[in-house]
């Protein structure tokens, strides 16, 4: 290229790609274990806090890994009755209760066709170990359907390897639709007000219509219920990462 | 409620109960009562003055504490007198200790005889008209009259009553927190009494108390927690059996 004054001019490098991080920038993912967040009611929040420090002070010792509904654990706690005084139990996760330091996890599998459901404390001192096995979060918060669906859905290896993940990837959603048993169940499952998204509902048109009846679709307008618990949220999962970070 | 296990492994349910401004009010000897022990009146829970009559605020007046909410008595011996005006805390408690506590139940209103004193009631169908949860025969023939005292339906709860010989598993010195075992008579954030047990059994389980209270002005310092030695604390790792 020639210039104005007739020089040819000197070489301008292109200008340097700004390469963006998309990983680096959005934020680094939150999770709060559900037991931190207190239930609505007229209890001193001091109890709250209280509480609060002695499940970080629990979780400074032992960790206790993320996990949601769906996920498959292995637990290993002391048992004085078994021969080597602990007892590993794995179990796909069905519901998680409770909240601060009496928090429960339900953890369910089928050994040799009789099916067995185990209540742990998250904060007992007996657990030894939990460890998770695989992740992945179903489309439900409360499987107790696996009770009626077939057993095939609620068998897994009592031996299986840890599956594999990237630490930064968002959970999978494992949109699995799970196929039942004959009728009589547990629970009327079909009715909305379990609102369960992950059965395969094979019962004919006319008794889904039915089940309908029973719906109440003003519950979600209902000021009353609501229950924001963002900034607590907020809040106590500062607190928490704070305790737990020295 | 809190739960809590020991180091054994076992798991006990807590309650919590605060140590909210605890002042001595007033004591009053022997005589002045009239009762076998001198007596201490402790008030707890700051509440506003504005509300009682100036009489009744004379107490606190003269003890130089602001109104309290709750004010009961205590039977003290001679030698655990205290001047009026000392703050109380948790730590005059200590784990390992036998408590009773004191307080008004919740208050269920009016109700029938079935709720208030079990009853039995009748049957639900084959041919009982109008009869399901009514108390039956009140009295017999030969009394002619009905007993003083007989149970009927009426007002229940809202009365005190005490649970007796409960633990103290855990102190908070700085919240001043008692960690008491089991449950406690009344409602969340009611006002409690608590006192030493006067169960037999544990008549000589309280070693070396704070005598005549914990002082925090003087010179023992207390850690901010103090455990019973069966607890386990989340400091330490998990609970194994060897």
């Amino acid at each position: 290229r020639v210039s104005s004054d007739g020089k040819p001019e000197k070489f301008q490098p292109p200008p340097k790609p700004v390469i963006i991080d998309k990983q680096k920038q959005k934020e680094e993912r939150r999770f709060l274990s559900p037991e931190f967040i207190p239930p609505r009611g007229r209890t001193d929040p001091l109890k709250f806090y209280i509480e609060r420090k002695d499940m970080i002070q629990r979780r400074r010792v032992f960790n206790i890994p993320e996990f949601y509904v769906g996920h498959v654990l292995a637990v290993t706690t002391a048992d004085p009755h078994a021969n080597e005084k602990t007892s590993r139990f794995v179990g796909i996760c069905i519901q998680r209760g409770g909240k601060g330091l009496g928090a429960t996890f339900v953890l369910r599998n089928v050994i040799e066709d009789q099916g067995v459901e185990i209540c742990y404390e998250l904060y007992n001192p007996r657990i030894q170990a939990i460890e998770v096995l695989k992740l992945e979060k179903r489309l439900d918060d409360n499987l107790m359907y696996l009770r009626d669906a077939l057993p095939e859905y609620s068998t897994f290896d009592v031996n299986m390897k840890p599956v594999s993940r990237l630490d930064h990837e968002e959970v999978p959603v494992n949109k699995l639709q799970v196929r039942m048993k004959p009728k009589p169940w547990s629970k009327r499952w079909e009715r909305p007000k379990y609102n369960i998204k992950g059965i395969k509902f094979e019962l004919p048109e006319s008794k889904m219509k039915a089940a309908q009846k029973w719906s109440q679709p003003w519950l979600e307008f209902d000021m009353l219920r609501e229950y924001d618990t963002s900034k607590l949220e907020d809040k106590i999962w500062r607190e928490v990462r704070e305790g737990l970070k020295n | 409620m809190m739960p809590i296990w020991t180091k054994s492994g076992e798991k006990h349910a807590v309650t919590l109960l605060k140590v909210q401004d605890c002042h001595v009010l007033r004591y009053i000897s022997k005589e002045e009562s009239g009762g076998k022990t001198s007596k201490l009146l402790v008030g707890g829970k700051n509440a506003s003055p504005f509300f009682k009559s100036e009489s009744a605020m004379e107490i606190f007046k003269e003890a130089g504490v602001p109104r309290k909410q709750k004010v009961s008595m205590f039977n003290v011996t001679d030698d655990a007198i205290i001047k009026p005006g000392t703050p109380l805390y948790a730590a005059h408690f200590r784990p390992g200790q036998f408590v009773d506590v004191t307080a008004k139940t919740i208050g269920k209103g009016f109700q029938g005889v079935m709720k208030r004193w079990g009853f039995k009631g009748q049957p639900a169908s084959h041919g009982q008209t109008k009869t399901h949860r009514r108390p039956g025969a009140i009295s017999t023939n030969k009394a002619a009259k009905v007993y003083p005292g007989k149970k009927m339906p009426g007002k229940m709860g809202n009365i005190y009553r005490t649970s007796y010989g409960l633990k103290v598993w855990r102190i908070n010195t700085k919240h001043d927190i008692i960690y008491v075992n089991g449950s406690v008579p009344g409602h969340t954030n009611c006002l409690v009494k608590v006192k030493d047990s006067k169960l037999p059994t544990y008549k000589d389980c309280n070693k070396n108390p704070p005598f005549p209270t914990f002082f925090a002005d003087g010179d023992e310092k207390l850690p901010e927690d103090l455990y019973d030695d069966e607890v386990f604390q989340f400091t330490d790792p998990s609970v194994t059996y060897a």
